[in-house]
């Protein structure tokens, strides 16, 4: 995969780095698939260490990270299940240190880097990276990338939604050594300490980071000694190259062409405007090309994405169309180009803010989801709810005598598909195996009261053949004084998308009690609340796929008696009459779908 | 006095029996009947030809409960939660573990949306009342479970781990006003806070409830009807058993009772052999399971999921289950290419029928028993006893596609089916091990299973355990391991504190009044004299901040707070790489297992009588070994090898349930307990 910077490389894009190897093979395959079983144990083992090691609940019950391996180039071998939109950024990562400290990689070093503008996501993505050495020579990197619950700046969480430049969201690190040679850099955990608000619960989350790559190291060195450096890289070079081989077929069997969608973002944190997205995908033999040229450019909020997270972004819905089962390695994305000039909303270039950037991410990878759905349909949904709808609430809990910090996505209501209903309550694309806070633990730790939690039924979801999944809504009352609020809602407006006939779903948005008042918004500057405020995070549904008026009756009274539907609504949008008396009418049902299938003819003036 | 031990499966019901006064053990197997479970056990006390007045123990284990779940064939089942939180359980915890499946399917809550109620009340973490608990909102609920046929009902309020009075008079009402319907409450199951998991616990429980409730019912009357008056026990997952009534109530916790029998074979094993860190491992046809046996105890999670991969996250159930990894790899793992060309074995298993190809009953896809058979592990003639005669040219057409499809020989072929299939195993053997924290050399590997004494030689070798065991009758393990089963009890208190606001009284007085529960609970059930009941005590310990604990054993006469907190760091760093020295510890969880012992079976001694040396030779066959290459390997029957017989490999040791394969390099002695011991030299 290559990243074109169309201002700096305007018409020749250089050749591709690398080529397929093809040669002798020193190395029988079975073996190799073997230590390629043994890289993808290693990787969890990397993500189970780091989760039941670390300390802020956002890493251990959110599970807001992920673990990998890279091959000496910088090439993923192997990931966790975690957050696709971090997998997406090893390589950068390397890269970036690759460069920094040609020739002076040594064993025994570790890295830390969280430069947004360089392979990083935003600042509380804090990525540790160590060299694995086997006989004084490279076998590769492995990688641990996790939030931070808070890295300085103008707010505890490090989440202003009304930040304007990077340096209200907090410190910097671009690629720094944790240790050198083996020796702790103590003044590098002295700043890191001096820069945080809850050093204790960061400097935790580093140490468990820390294990995780060590582990990587132990585990690589076993390997090693039992089946040979040389032949654990040839393992490298045997799962990259059939994963392309994959790739490029995948990409091949679909019809040349240019494919475009368009969108909106909506509001950025600053402004409440709408501002355009537009992606154009273009499919030339096997090899494909992201073209996000015409997108708006970078705002002045921080929604925005760098170069490294739209790359990330495009990588997981590239890879939901070339095998979305198997596990992820760099291999499938040789075929990927991705066009954009700096200084667009996604390839923010400093100072932009960029602390909510998967708002951006979440939105390049459904531009280009929507623009390759009605191509391939058995590969994508109708759209989702699809932001992350984080909320950040920080303050002092009294009881504890602490400073505390709950930063939480919101799951949401994804489209349908042309086999079936669209999945209710998950995360959304720039996020994976997260998990939402278990309301019995949140209550434990932070100075807050769940009113409830259930599903956006009365918000609704996109009718259709298959309707989309629901939203949630998930309300809390505050129990300590002055607590800040900082959230941002994307898919405020715009709302999600339906498929081949599907309506459209329903918006995110949050509601704030306070002070007798209620106010509702998407993207607010920091509030403060108090004692008895309350806020409501409400998360949209999915789009529809098929016309409504061909689900089944039985599917829809179905619905109706479950409650998802009321027996208006399956009226209205499903044509399907339900008796006073709660039974359904079979009769009444066909006659007013005739009439309805008749007036859409009319109108559509066939 | 006899000793029963019956299992379940999905094909066979086994039957082992033992005489506590001889010594002697039998076997017995009959088809199961799947309409009427009970048959099955009956018939193998019948086969079996002991007196139904003698039997003084009799113990049941199996897969009703979970085949109930997998199947959906539960009773209807309502929920009834705090109000505003009905949906809990279908949000579940919202994650999506198939990350780039832009077509992600959720698992459907056990109890759809109109069924799920909701009441007034609320207690908070801490579990102070908020608001009053409603019962009159139980009135429209009660009649809507009436119209509505309503079987079961859980319940799960927030925070009833630390405040249960709300849940439990809620149960109370509906027990009196619906009294044919099952009621679970959900700390009755678990006290662990997470309320999507102690939900899901509380459904299943309920779900199965009904069901089980019949079943044993049915179970105990058919077996007084034959004349057996012994107490009857249920293989529980927790490694342990419990009465039949106490099962009724808790049906979940018999959720994984057929592979828990199968580890506490392995402790048996190794208390037998005096070797009390064991890794247990299991080879059947469609999947292997391992587990680990540390100082004489499997280790018991509550981090159970039902139906989970690596794509699905499936249905948490938080009661005590012995920490089994399951893959899909067995015997009749089919090898196929995936659509990269690349060769794979499992999980689709040919299962029984049509079995693999060598079965001759109409499989032709390639397994893992037609790669043991061509490559002459197997012996085509003495194939189970010799009543399936299996097919060797069926195994080598199988066989070719994956040859033809590799460029190589039918017998490489095998040979790679082998290698894949193995390697496999090793990850999840190396996953409750390595990746534990142990070190395989201080294990022995206990290998139980039709399939598990054939893959032993090669998974002991690349493990570098210290030895493997080959045990009496290997294909009938799990039968084997209920047996020497004992009344177990796990109870848990969550009790957050620092270490330096904790003294050793304290702890003290926290673990005695558990024990009183202990001995009240399990008197309720058997009324053991005092001095039979042992204790296990352990406590889960965290730094501060941290979520997740480690959980250290306690010796409660000689411990101190020094001692545990060393015991402590020293575990975080062999797991986690590190320690952290200036961070505050925290005491979360105190564990107390009570355990009633019974008194064990002793295995007679097998006698030199009839059995040598010569009299066990049966030939010589060529075995091509995976690493090793290919060797002619001396073939024993196992039914004639003397005590203390030894020899080295390359070996084949066959016996009518399984083939034992040592290879060279290795050593095999016979115990006087009939035990194979295989050692690398």
């Amino acid at each position: 995969m290559e990243m074109e910077d169309t201002s700096a490389m305007p018409e020749t894009a250089p050749e591709t780095a690398t080529r397929r190897r093809v040669g002798q093979r020193p190395v029988d395959t079975v073996t190799l698939e073997i230590i390629r079983g043994k890289l993808l144990a290693l990787a969890d083992e990397m993500g189970i260490v780091l989760a039941r090691t670390a300390m802020s609940p956002v890493i251990y019950e959110v599970l807001d990270f992920a673990c990998g391996f890279c091959d000496p180039e910088g090439q993923l071998v192997a990931q966790t299940n975690g957050i696709t939109v971090f997998t997406g950024t090893f390589a950068l990562h390397v890269d970036v240190l690759r460069r920094k400290y040609a020739g002076q990689i040594r064993p025994g070093d570790i890295y830390m880097s969280n430069n947004p503008y360089e392979g990083g996501t935003h600042l509380n993505d804090v990525a540790i990276i160590k060299p694995i050495f086997v006989n004084d020579e490279i076998l590769g990197f492995a990688i641990s990338i996790a939030h931070w619950t808070d890295v300085g700046g103008k707010m505890a969480g490090s989440l202003p939604a009304d930040a304007t430049e990077i340096y209200q969201e907090g410190i910097r690190f671009i690629g720094v050594r944790l240790y050198k040679e083996g020796e702790r850099q103590d003044d590098m955990f002295e700043t890191i300490a001096a820069n945080v608000r809850l050093p204790k619960m960061s400097l935790g989350d580093l140490n468990a980071e820390l294990a995780s790559v060590r582990i990587a190291d132990r585990r690589m060195q076993e390997l090693c000694a039992k089946y040979g450096s040389t032949t654990v890289r040839e393992a490298f070079r045997h799962i990259i190259e059939t994963s392309e081989k994959l790739s490029r077929a995948a990409v091949a069997a679909l019809p040349d062409g240019v494919y475009e969608a368009t969108d909106w973002i909506d509001g950025d944190g600053i402004s409440n405007e709408r501002f355009p997205v537009k992606v154009q995908v273009r499919i030339e033999g096997d090899e494909m090309t992201f073209d996000f040229s015409e997108s708006c450019p970078q705002l002045m909020g921080p929604v925005n994405c760098s170069a490294g997270g739209l790359c990330s972004a495009v990588k997981t819905v590239f890879k939901a169309l070339v095998d979305p089962r198997a596990p992820s390695n760099e291999g499938y994305f040789k075929p990927m180009k991705v066009v954009a000039p700096a200084g667009t909303v996604f390839t923010a270039v400093p100072p932009a803010p960029v602390g909510w950037y998967y708002e951006g991410t979440g939105q390049a990878s459904e531009l280009a989801w929507k623009a390759l759905a009605p191509l391939v349909p058995g590969r994508f949904s109708a759209g989702s709810a699809n932001s992350l709808c984080v909320t950040v609430l920080a303050g002092h809990d009294p009881a504890a005598g602490e400073t505390f910090v709950l930063v939480e996505p919101n799951m949401v209501g994804w489209g349908a598909t042309d086999m079936r209903d669209g999945a209710s309550v998950v995360s959304a694309i720039t996020n994976g195996d997260t998990f939402n806070y278990s309301l019995e633990l949140l209550e434990a730790k932070f100075p807050l009261r769940v009113v409830g939690y259930g599903l956006n039924v009365e918000g609704g979801v996109g009718a259709g053949r298959n309707r989309g999944g629901f939203g949630v809504v998930r309300e809390y009352e505050m129990l300590a004084p002055n607590t800040l609020l900082s959230a941002s809602f994307g898919r405020s407006i715009e709302r999600p998308w339906g498929l081949d006939g599907g309506g459209p779903g329903s918006c995110n948005y949050f509601e704030v009690l306070s002070n007798g008042k209620r106010w509702r918004g998407a993207r607010k500057p920091i509030t403060t609340l108090q004692p008895g405020d309350r806020v409501k995070e409400v998360t949209g549904g999915g789009g529809g796929c098929g016309d409504p008026l061909t689900r089944p009756a039985p599917q829809v009274f179905e619905d109706v008696r479950d409650g998802y539907i009321t027996a208006r609504q399956a009226r209205a949008q499903y044509g399907v009459v339900i008796r006073p008396g709660g039974t359904l009418n079979e009769a009444a049902t066909r006659k007013l779908r005739r009439g309805l299938m008749e007036r859409a003819r009319v109108a559509a003036g066939l | 006095m006899w000793r029963l031990a019956s299992d379940i499966g999905g094909t066979f019901t086994d039957l082992v029996y033992f005489n506590e006064s001889t010594g002697d053990l039998g076997i017995a197997k009959s088809l199961t009947t799947p309409r009427e479970l009970t048959q099955g056990v009956i018939d193998t006390i019948g086969l079996s030809q002991i007196d139904p007045g003698e039997v003084g123990f009799f113990v049941h284990g199996g897969t009703t409960v979970i085949n109930v779940i997998t199947e959906r064939k539960g009773a209807k089942t309502a929920l009834i939660t705090t109000a505003g939180f009905r949906d809990v359980l279908e949000i579940a915890r919202g994650n999506r573990p198939d990350l780039y499946n832009l077509r992600f399917e959720k698992e459907p809550p056990i109890v759809r949306r109109r069924y799920r109620f909701e009441v007034r009340e609320r207690v908070d973490a801490r579990g102070r009342e908020l608001e009053r608990l409603h019962l009159e909102d139980l009135d429209p609920i009660i009649a809507q479970c009436r119209s509505e046929n309503i079987e079961a009902i859980a319940i799960q309020f927030l925070h009833s781990y630390a405040a249960p009075e709300h849940e439990a008079a809620c149960a109370a009402v509906l027990r009196e006003r619906l009294p044919q319907v099952a009621v679970t409450a959900s700390h009755e199951i678990t006290r662990e806070w997470r309320e999507y998991e102690r939900a899901n616990t509380a459904v299943l429980n309920a779900y199965v409830q009904p069901i089980v409730q019949q079943y044993f019912g049915r179970l105990q009357s058919a077996l007084a009807d034959i004349g057996i008056r012994c107490p009857f026990s249920a293989m529980q997952s927790n490694g342990g058993t419990a009465s039949f009534e106490w099962a009724k109530e808790h049906p979940i916790t018999l959720i994984e009772s057929g592979p828990a029998a199968g580890v506490n074979g392995g402790v048996l094993v190794g208390r037998l052999c005096h070797e009390p860190n064991v890794i247990y491992l299991d080879i059947g046809g469609t999947t292997a399971k391992c587990s680990t046996i540390e100082e004489g105890q499997p280790k018991v999670t509550t981090e159970y999921k039902l139906e989970h991969d690596r794509n699905r996250f499936g249905y948490p159930v938080r009661v005590p289950v012995v920490d089994i990894v399951e893959i899909g790899a067995g015997g009749g793992s089919i090898a196929w290419f995936d659509a990269a060309g690349l060769l794979r074995v499992g999980p689709v298993s040919a299962g029984a029928d049509p079995g693999p190809a060598c079965y001759a009953l109409g499989g032709e896809e390639p397994t893992v028993t037609d790669a043991k058979l061509i490559t002459g592990v197997l012996n085509p003639d003495y194939f189970a006893a010799g009543r399936l005669r299996l097919d060797l040219e069926r195994a080598g057409k199988a066989m070719r596609k994956v040859a033809d499809r590799l460029a190589i020989s039918v017998l490489e072929a095998a040979v790679a089916v082998i290698r894949l299939v193995d390697a496999s195993m090793i990850e999840a053997l190396k996953l409750v091990s390595i990746q534990r924290g142990h070190d395989p050399r201080d294990f022995a590997l206990v290998v139980g299973g039709g399939g598990g004494p054939m893959h032993a030689g090669a998974l002991g070798r690349e493990l570098g355990v210290k030895s493997i065991i080959v045990p009496l009758y290997p294909g009938l393990f799990s039968a084997w391991g209920m047996l020497v089963t004992e009344p177990r009890r796990d109870f848990t208190q969550t009790s957050l504190c620092r270490a330096e606001s904790i003294g050793i009284s304290d702890i003290r007085d926290l673990f005695s009044r558990l024990r009183e529960e202990a001995q009240v609970a399990l008197r309720a059930d058997r009324r053991p004299a005092d001095n039979q009941l042992a204790f296990e005590y352990r406590i889960d310990l965290r730094y501060l901040g941290q979520e997740h604990s480690v959980t250290v054993p306690v010796n409660i006469e000689r411990a101190t707070v020094e001692g545990i907190l060393r015991d402590f760091h020293d575990a975080h760093e062999r797991v986690y790489t590190f320690r952290l020295p200036e961070t505050p510890v925290e005491f979360v969880t105190f564990r107390l297992t009570a355990i009633e012992q019974v008194p064990r079976p002793r295995l007679g001694r097998i006698s030199a009588q009839g059995r040598s040396a010569q009299a066990a030779r049966k030939g010589r066959r060529i075995v091509e070994f995976a690493e090793e290459g290919s060797h002619e390997a001396v073939v024993l029957e196992r039914e004639l090898l003397p005590p203390d017989f030894t020899a080295s490999g390359p070996l084949i040791i066959e016996e009518p349930s399984s083939t034992t394969l040592v290879h060279p390099g290795q050593q095999l002695r016979v115990d006087d307990l009939g035990f194979l011991h295989i050692t690398e030299v």
